[in-house]
C-alpha cells in the first residue's frame, strides 16, 4: 500500500532534485545525459526487471490479475522514490529502499513514467475526426454568413430607438432618435418623450443582439400594447402581437443560439388611438440565458444596429466524445449521424426560404437557361461547405445532377444539402490534402480559432491569391481574427474550461446561513467574472498573470451588497456591471467567489475540492482517483473541528495521503474564502490557518502562507504556464500540442513568455501552429506520411 | 357507381402513388386506420370551411323547406350531393360587444364569445383584441386528442388559403382558447412539410444515399492510412442505413400487397413552384383540399378547418374575369347589376370547391373499406356575415355536406332566427361530446337545435 504522511514528503533529497535537472536538460536535447544519471538508470531497470515487472510489465503497462493499471503520471522522481521506498515491492517494502528506490524511480520516470516518457514512446500526429457538435454549429452558420454577410465587430452598445408621434413611420413625426441602454420602459398613460402624444405614438427599436455563450435562451418580451418583433434577421418574424388583445401581455419565445453570434432584430411597439380606454404603456426586452434566471438584456449584449442575418442552429445535436478532456469528433454512431440529417434538412429549409431568394435577384438579369441559376447559386454554397473549389465531377454528382431529379426548387435544394452536408467533403475538415496550401491554411485557421469554415471575404481573397503560404502571412492572418466575435467566444469558452466551468452543476447554499445567495445573485456572479474575462480578451495587452494578480472584479449594487465593502463600486453606482474597488484579499479568478462557491459544500468550504482543481487545472498535474468513494465527515460528528482539521482528520489514513498530502496543502491556501467566497479571518472562533505547499514538476517545495502567496506563484511558476497553455492548445486545436511536433508546447510556453504573457497573442501563435499544413497525406497509394513544411 | 368509385380509386392511386418509405411510416402509426380492431366506434370527422364577405341570399337559400328543395344558383355544383345535404337558414350569430361587424363575425363564428377589448379599430364600432374562448373545432379536437380510441397525429388540421401574412382578429377564426388564435398554413408547402416532411426527408435521403457512399471512396484518399479507420466506419455505418431504409421500403410494398384494397393514405404529389400569389388561388386550393383528404385518409386528423382568405377578404377572381377585390364588390348596394352579378359568380366558385371538397372525399374510401370518407365526415361551410353590404350577421350561411354528424341529410331548415351558440353546441354533441353550453351560455338556453336528426 502507498503510505507516506504529509510530513515526510518534504522530506525531499538535494539528490533527486539534481537527477531530475539533469533529465529534464536531456530531453531539451541540449545536453547529454550525465554518467551518473545513466549508471543509476541501469541499475534502477536490473531491479525494475527483478522485483516490479512481473506486477506491472516489462514497460510499466501493467498485468491483469496483478495490478493491471498502467503506471504513467507527473509524480516527480523525488515523489516516486518515496512511494517505493515505502511502499514497494507490495507487502514487502524493505526490499527496495534508499539509493535502490531512487534508482527504480529515476528509471521509470525517465522510460515510460512521465509524460515525456510516454509521447515519446507512442509519438502522436495530428489525427483526422469529424466535425464537433459546436463546429458543425459553427460551420452552418458561416456557411450562412457567406451569402448573407457577417457583422463586423463594434464598440457601440444598447439599442437604437426611433420614437414618432403617430401610430406609424412617418420620418416627419419622429420626434426623437437615440440610443437606448435596454428597453425596459413604463410610460403609463405618459407621454414617451416630448412632443409626443400619450394616446398615440410608434417606436421603432433595432439592434443586434450579441451572444456569448451557445444553448437555449428564453426571449421573453412583456407589452401591454401591440408589437412585432422580428429576431436572427430582419424580416424574420419571431412575436406577432400585431393585436393587443385583453391582458394578454408576455410573450415568450425558446431558440438555441451559437456563441459569438450577432443576431439582428427589430421591435415596432405601438400605442394605438381608441376610442375605448387606453391601457399604460409598458414594454421590456428579457432573456432567459442558458442555465440563468430571466432578466432585462442588458447594454453589454445589444448592439445599436442590425448587420446581416445569422443562423444557428436549433437541431439537437450529441455531445462530444471528451475523454481526453476536450471535444472530439470521433464517435460515429446512428444518433449522430441522424443528426447531421436533421442539421442538413434545417439549414435547406433556410436556404430556400431566405439565401435562394437572395440569389435569385441579385442574378435576375443573368441567364437562366436549365435552371443554371440555382446550380450555380448550389455550387458556391457547396464550394465554401467543401472549404474549396469543386471540380466539374464534383458539381455533377453534387449538384447538377441532383437539380434534374428535383423539379421543385426547395426541394432539389434540399437534395443537394442532403447529400452535400452529409458527404465526408463537409464533415471531415481536414480531408482536405487536394487543396492549395493557401486554402489547407485558412480551413485550420477558421477550424482552430472559431470552430467554423472560411467564409470572409478577405480570407477567401487571400486563399484566391496563395497568400497563406508562410508564417507571417498566417500570423497577420490569425491575429486579424483574434478581434473576431467567434474567436472571443472560443477563447471565452477556453476560460471556461481552464476554470472547469463548463460542465458546472447548479450551485445552492444554505439559505440558513446565506439566506440572500439565490439565483439571481449567482447570475451577477457569473456576470461578474464573464466581464472580468472579457476584459482579459478585449485588452491588446491582455496579460494571463492578471487572471491572478488583479485586485479589483466587476460588481453590482447586489454583489457589493452581499459581499461587502470590498465589492463596492470604484465609480458612482449604477445599474449593471461596473469596475469594483481595489482590495488586498482579491486575487483575479482564484478568489472569485462563483469559484470559490462552487468549490464547496451548501455550508462549508471545500478544501478537497479546491484543492484538486488547484492541481488539476491550474497546474496541470495529474491525481488519481480515490481508492473508493467517500462522503465528506459530516461537520456535526466534530462541532469543535475547523473545516481544515476535519479534512485533515478524515484523509489521515496512509493510503489517502498519497494523494491528499497534495490536495490538502493547495485546497487549505483557500482556506479565507468561505463557502459563498466571502473573506474570513476565523472559523469557529479559531484563526484561520491558511498555509500550504507544492511541489513543483522540478521537484522543488514551494511553500504558500496566504493566498496572495499562492496567486503570485500561479502567476509566475512554469507548471500554471504550461497548463495554461496546454489547454489552450487542446481547446482550439482539438489535439494535443505533442502532435505538432514534440517541442510545440515548450515552444509556445517561451512565445507566451516573452510576448508578457498576451492571452491573444498566445492564441494566434497557437492557430499559426495548428494551420501549417505539417502533415501531407499522399493520394494515392503510398502508406508513408511525411513531414513537409510549406514554409521553408 | 360501384364501377365508378373503383375507376377512381384506381385513378386516385395512380395519380397519387404511395411513396413506399412513407407508407412505411405512416403504417407504423398506432392510430392508423386499419391497426384499430372492428370494434373501434366507427370515425367521426369534421371540416369547417370558410369563404368571406357574406352572400347573395337570394341566389343561396333554397325557397322551400324540407326535403323537397330546390338549389339556388350559387348552390349548384353541389347538385350531385343534394341529397347529402342541409342547408340551415336562419341560425345568427348574435354576439356583441367589442370589435366590428366582420372581426365578430369570424372571431365569434366557431366560438359562440365576445371579443376581448384591444387596440384593432374596424371600420366601425370599438376596437377590440381576440377571442374570449376556444372554438369548436379546437374543443372536439382536444376531446378527441384526450381519448385513445379517437386519438390521431395531429388531432387537427388547420389549412388556409392566401390568408394575409397578418395576425389579426380579421385572420383567424380557430382558437385554441381564450387570447390563443391559431393560425392557419396557407402555405401548401408547409403543410406537406408538416404532413409529409419526415417521411419525404428519408425517401430523399434515400435517394441520395448512392451517390453519397461513392464519394466516400474518393475522400478516403485525402486521409492517412491511420486516419481511414473513422471513415470506414462512418461509410459502414451509412451503407447500414441504406439497408435500413431499402428494407423499410421492402416491408412497405409487402404490406401493400396484402392490403391493397386498404390503401387510402397516398403521399399526394404537389406541383412545382407554385408561388403564393392572388393568380394561384385556385390551384392553391386544390393542392390543400387534396392534402385534407390524404391527411383524412391517412387518419392525421380528425378535424379540419380550411379557410379561404380571410374576412374582409380581397380576393381579385381574375380567372373569373372579375378584376375587382371581393370585399370592395360585396359592398356594391343590391342596385348594381353588375357587382351583384359577379358577387353570385364568385360566391359560385367558393361553392365549386366545396363541392370538390366533397366530391374528394366521397370518392376516397375509408381505410378499413367500409364506405367512403365522406360517409364519417361532415363539412360545414360557412361565412363571417349573412351578407356583405348590410353586414348582417343574420342568416349566416350554414351549409352542411356529408354525413360525419350523423345527421338527416338532403333537406333545407329554416330555423327563423336562433343563436349560432347552439349549432355550435349540436356539433359537439354529434361528435360524442355533449356540453351545456358553448361560448356564451346566455345564448345556449334552448340547447342544441332540433330537427338534425329527423
Amino acid at each position: 500500500m502507498v503510505c507516506f504522511k504529509l510530513r515526510t514528503l518534504f522530506r525531499g533529497t538535494i539528490l533527486s532534485i539534481l537527477i531530475l535537472n539533469g533529465l529534464l536538460k536531456a530531453q531539451d536535447g541540449e545536453k547529454p545525459i550525465e554518467p551518473y544519471a545513466k549508471q543509476l538508470q541501469s541499475t534502477g531497470e536490473a531491479i525494475y526487471k527483478k522485483q516490479c515487472a512481473s506486477c506491472h510489465g516489462a514497460s510499466g503497462e501493467g498485468v491483469s490479475g496483478n495490478y493491471p493499471d498502467p503506471l504513467v503520471g507527473d509524480s516527480t522522481v523525488g515523489e516516486l522514490t518515496k512511494i517505493i521506498h515505502d511502499t514497494m515491492p507490495e507487502g514487502e517494502p524493505h526490499l527496495c529502499t534508499g539509493e535502490d528506490a531512487r534508482a527504480v524511480a529515476a528509471y521509470i520516470h525517465e522510460e515510460f513514467y512521465s509524460p515525456e516518457a510516454q509521447s515519446r514512446r507512442n509519438p502522436r500526429k495530428p489525427s483526422i475526426a469529424r466535425l464537433t457538435g459546436n463546429q458543425l454549429r459553427q460551420s452552418l452558420a458561416d456557411l450562412y454568413a457567406r451569402h448573407a454577410g457577417i457583422a463586423e465587430p463594434q464598440d457601440k452598445r444598447g439599442v437604437k430607438g426611433l420614437y414618432f408621434d403617430g401610430d406609424r413611420f412617418k420620418n416627419e413625426n419622429k420626434k426623437i432618435d437615440r440610443i437606448d441602454k435596454g428597453i425596459d420602459f413604463d410610460f403609463g398613460k405618459e407621454s414617451p418623450v416630448a412632443d409626443i402624444k400619450p394616446e398615440s405614438f410608434y417606436i421603432y427599436w433595432e439592434g443586434s443582439l450579441l451572444v456569448e455563450r451557445t444553448g437555449r435562451y428564453e426571449i421573453v418580451v412583456r407589452s401591454t400594447c401591440s408589437f412585432k418583433m422580428d429576431f436572427g434577421k430582419i424580416d424574420r418574424l419571431l412575436i406577432d402581437n400585431h393585436v393587443q388583445s385583453g391582458d394578454k401581455t408576455e410573450f415568450r419565445e425558446s431558440l438555441y443560439l451559437t456563441a459569438g453570434r450577432v443576431y439582428p432584430f427589430k421591435i415596432d411597439f405601438i400605442q394605438r388611438k381608441r376610442k375605448t380606454e387606453l391601457p399604460p404603456a409598458k414594454v421590456s426586452l428579457s432573456w432567459v440565458p442558458p442555465g440563468g434566471v430571466e432578466q432585462v438584456i442588458p447594454e453589454k449584449n445589444l448592439i445599436p444596429s442590425s448587420g446581416p442575418g445569422t443562423f444557428s442552429l436549433q437541431s439537437f445535436v450529441p455531445p462530444d466524445d471528451r475523454s481526453y478532456g476536450f471535444d472530439r469528433g470521433v464517435a460515429i454512431n446512428k444518433q449522430w449521424d441522424e443528426s447531421t440529417t436533421a442539421a442538413a434538412i434545417e439549414f435547406s429549409t433556410i436556404v430556400a426560404k431566405e439565401l435562394w431568394p437572395r440569389w435569385m435577384k441579385k442574378h435576375k438579369d443573368e441567364p437562366n437557361e436549365n435552371r443554371a441559376q440555382l446550380k450555380a447559386f448550389l455550387r458556391d454554397l457547396l464550394q465554401t461547405a467543401f472549404r474549396g473549389p469543386l471540380d466539374s465531377e464534383l458539381a455533377t454528382v453534387y449538384v447538377d445532377r441532383q437539380v434534374d431529379k428535383a423539379e421543385d426548387d426547395a426541394e432539389a435544394i434540399r437534395r443537394v444539402l442532403l447529400l452535400g452536408l452529409k458527404s465526408p467533403r463537409f464533415l471531415y475538415p481536414l480531408a482536405d490534402a487536394d487543396k492549395s496550401v493557401s486554402q489547407r491554411a485558412a480551413n485550420r485557421l477558421t477550424l482552430t480559432l472559431m470552430d467554423g469554415l472560411p467564409s470572409d471575404e478577405w480570407l477567401l481573397k487571400r486563399v484566391e491569391k496563395n497568400q497563406l503560404t508562410n508564417e507571417s502571412q498566417l500570423r497577420e492572418a490569425a491575429s486579424r481574427m483574434v478581434r473576431d466575435y467567434r474567436v472571443q467566444a472560443k477563447m471565452r469558452d477556453f476560460f471556461y474550461e481552464w476554470l472547469n466551468l463548463t460542465h458546472q452543476s447548479e450551485i445552492t447554499k444554505s439559505k440558513e446561513l446565506y439566506p440572500e445567495y439565490n439565483a439571481e445573485l449567482i447570475a451577477d456572479l457569473r456576470g461578474s467574472l464573464n466581464e472580468f474575462l472579457n476584459s482579459i480578451m478585449n485588452d491588446d495587452k491582455g496579460d494571463y498573470r492578471q487572471l491572478f494578480l488583479a485586485d479589483w472584479t466587476f460588481t453590482t449594487k447586489r454583489l457589493a451588497e452581499f459581499y461587502g465593502e470590498s465589492w463596492k463600486p470604484a465609480d458612482e453606482p449604477k445599474d449593471g456591471l461596473q469596475r469594483s474597488v481595489a482590495s488586498p484579499t482579491r486575487h483575479g479568478v482564484m478568489t472569485h467567489p462563483f469559484l470559490m462557491s462552487g468549490l464547496a459544500y451548501h455550508d462549508t468550504t471545500s478544501p478537497i475540492h479546491r484543492g484538486v482543481f488547484l492541481i488539476r487545472f491550474m497546474l496541470g498535474r495529474t491525481l488519481r482517483p480515490p481508492n473508493d468513494a467517500f462522503s465528506p465527515l459530516s461537520p456535526d460528528l466534530h462541532p469543535e473541528l475547523t473545516t481544515r482539521e476535519r479534512v485533515a482528520l478524515q484523509t489521515s489514513p496512509d493510503n489517502c495521503q498519497a494523494c491528499h498530502s497534495k490536495i490538502n496543502a493547495l485546497g487549505f491556501v483557500m482556506e479565507n474564502y468561505d463557502a459563498v467566497g466571502r473573506y474570513r479571518d476565523s472559523e469557529k472562533k479559531k484563526p484561520i490557518d491558511a498555509s500550504g505547499s507544492y511541489r513543483s514538476r522540478d521537484d522543488k517545495v514551494v511553500e504558500f502562507k496566504k493566498a496572495a502567496e499562492l496567486a503570485e506563484f500561479l502567476a509566475h511558476s512554469p507548471d500554471s504556464h504550461r497548463a495554461f497553455v496546454n489547454r489552450a492548445f487542446q481547446h482550439f486545436v482539438k489535439q494535443s500540442p505533442d502532435a505538432f511536433g514534440p517541442n510545440t508546447l515548450r515552444m509556445l510556453i517561451e512565445k507566451f513568455d516573452r510576448s508578457g504573457f498576451n492571452v491573444r497573442e498566445l492564441i494566434s501563435e497557437i492557430a499559426v501552429v495548428a494551420s501549417k499544413p505539417l502533415v501531407d497525406f499522399p493520394s494515392r497509394s503510398s502508406t508513408n506520411t511525411s513531414q513537409v513544411n510549406p514554409t521553408n | 357507381m360501384n364501377q365508378n368509385r373503383l375507376a377512381s380509386r384506381r385513378e386516385f392511386l395512380v395519380k397519387t402513388g404511395v411513396s413506399t418509405a412513407a407508407a412505411n411510416f405512416l403504417f407504423a402509426l398506432p392510430s392508423l386506420g386499419w391497426a384499430a380492431s372492428s370494434g373501434t366506434p366507427k370515425k367521426k370527422r369534421m371540416v369547417f370551411v370558410f369563404s368571406p364577405n357574406g352572400v347573395i341570399p337570394q341566389h343561396f337559400w333554397p325557397e322551400q323547406v324540407g326535403k323537397d328543395f330546390e338549389l339556388k344558383r350559387i348552390l349548384q355544383p353541389l347538385a350531385d350531393f343534394k341529397n347529402r345535404m342541409l342547408t340551415l337558414h336562419g341560425v345568427c350569430n348574435r354576439i356583441k360587444g367589442d370589435g366590428d361587424g366582420h372581426m365578430r363575425g369570424i372571431g365569434c363564428l366557431l366560438t359562440g364569445i365576445e371579443l376581448f377589448p384591444g387596440d384593432v379599430q374596424g371600420g366601425s364600432d370599438t376596437p377590440a383584441g381576440w377571442a374570449k374562448g376556444i372554438s369548436v373545432d379546437q374543443h372536439i379536437k382536444n376531446h378527441f386528442q384526450a381519448d385513445p380510441l379517437t386519438q390521431t397525429r395531429f388531432g387537427s388540421l388547420e389549412f388556409g388559403v392566401m390568408v394575409p401574412e397578418r395576425a389579426d382578429t380579421w385572420t383567424r377564426m380557430s382558437y385554441a382558447g381564450p387570447n390563443q388564435p391559431v393560425a392557419p398554413i396557407d402555405n401548401p408547402y408547409l403543410m406537406f412539410d408538416k404532413l409529409y416532411g419526415q417521411t419525404k426527408n428519408r425517401e430523399l435521403l434515400s435517394s441520395v444515399l448512392d451517390d453519397l457512399t461513392s464519394d466516400f471512396k474518393k475522400v478516403e484518399q485525402l486521409i492517412s492510412v491511420e486516419d481511414r479507420r473513422l471513415l470506414q466506419d462512418h461509410l459502414t455505418m451509412v451503407r447500414d442505413l441504406e439497408k435500413e431504409l431499402k428494407m423499410e421500403q421492402a416491408q412497405t410494398s409487402k404490406r401493400s400487397d396484402t392490403a391493397t384494397s386498404d390503401v387510402g393514405h397516398a403521399v399526394p404529389t404537389l406541383p412545382a413552384n407554385v408561388e403564393e400569389v392572388n393568380n394561384n388561388i385556385p390551384q392553391i386550393t386544390k393542392m390543400q383540399m387534396d392534402m385534407l383528404v390524404s391527411s383524412f385518409a391517412a387518419d392525421f386528423a380528425r378535424v379540419a378547418t380550411f379557410q379561404i382568405t380571410n374576412s374582409v377578404g380581397e380576393p381579385k377572381m381574375k380567372w373569373l374575369n372579375i378584376e375587382e377585390g371581393h370585399h370592395h364588390l360585396s359592398h356594391e348596394p343590391d342596385t348594381n347589376e353588375e357587382a351583384y352579378e359577379k358577387l353570385i359568380k364568385i360566391n359560385t366558385w367558393y361553392c365549386e370547391q366545396v363541392a370538390y371538397l366533397t366530391k374528394r372525399l366521397a370518392e376516397t374510401p375509408e381505410p378499413d373499406g367500409n364506405g367512403t370518407l365522406l360517409d364519417n365526415t361532415t363539412i360545414v361551410w360557412t361565412n363571417e356575415l349573412g351578407k356583405g353590404n348590410s353586414h348582417t350577421r343574420d342568416n349566416i350561411p350554414f351549409v352542411l355536406v356529408g354525413e360525419g354528424c350523423g345527421f338527416s341529410m338532403g333537406r333545407a331548415i329554416d330555423y327563423k332566427g336562433v343563436p349560432h351558440n347552439r349549432l355550435l353546441m349540436s356539433f359537439s354533441e354529434s361528435m360524442g361530446i355533449p356540453v351545456k353550453s358553448f361560448g356564451n351560455a346566455n345564448y345556449c338556453g334552448d340547447g342544441v337545435l332540433a330537427d338534425l336528426h329527423t
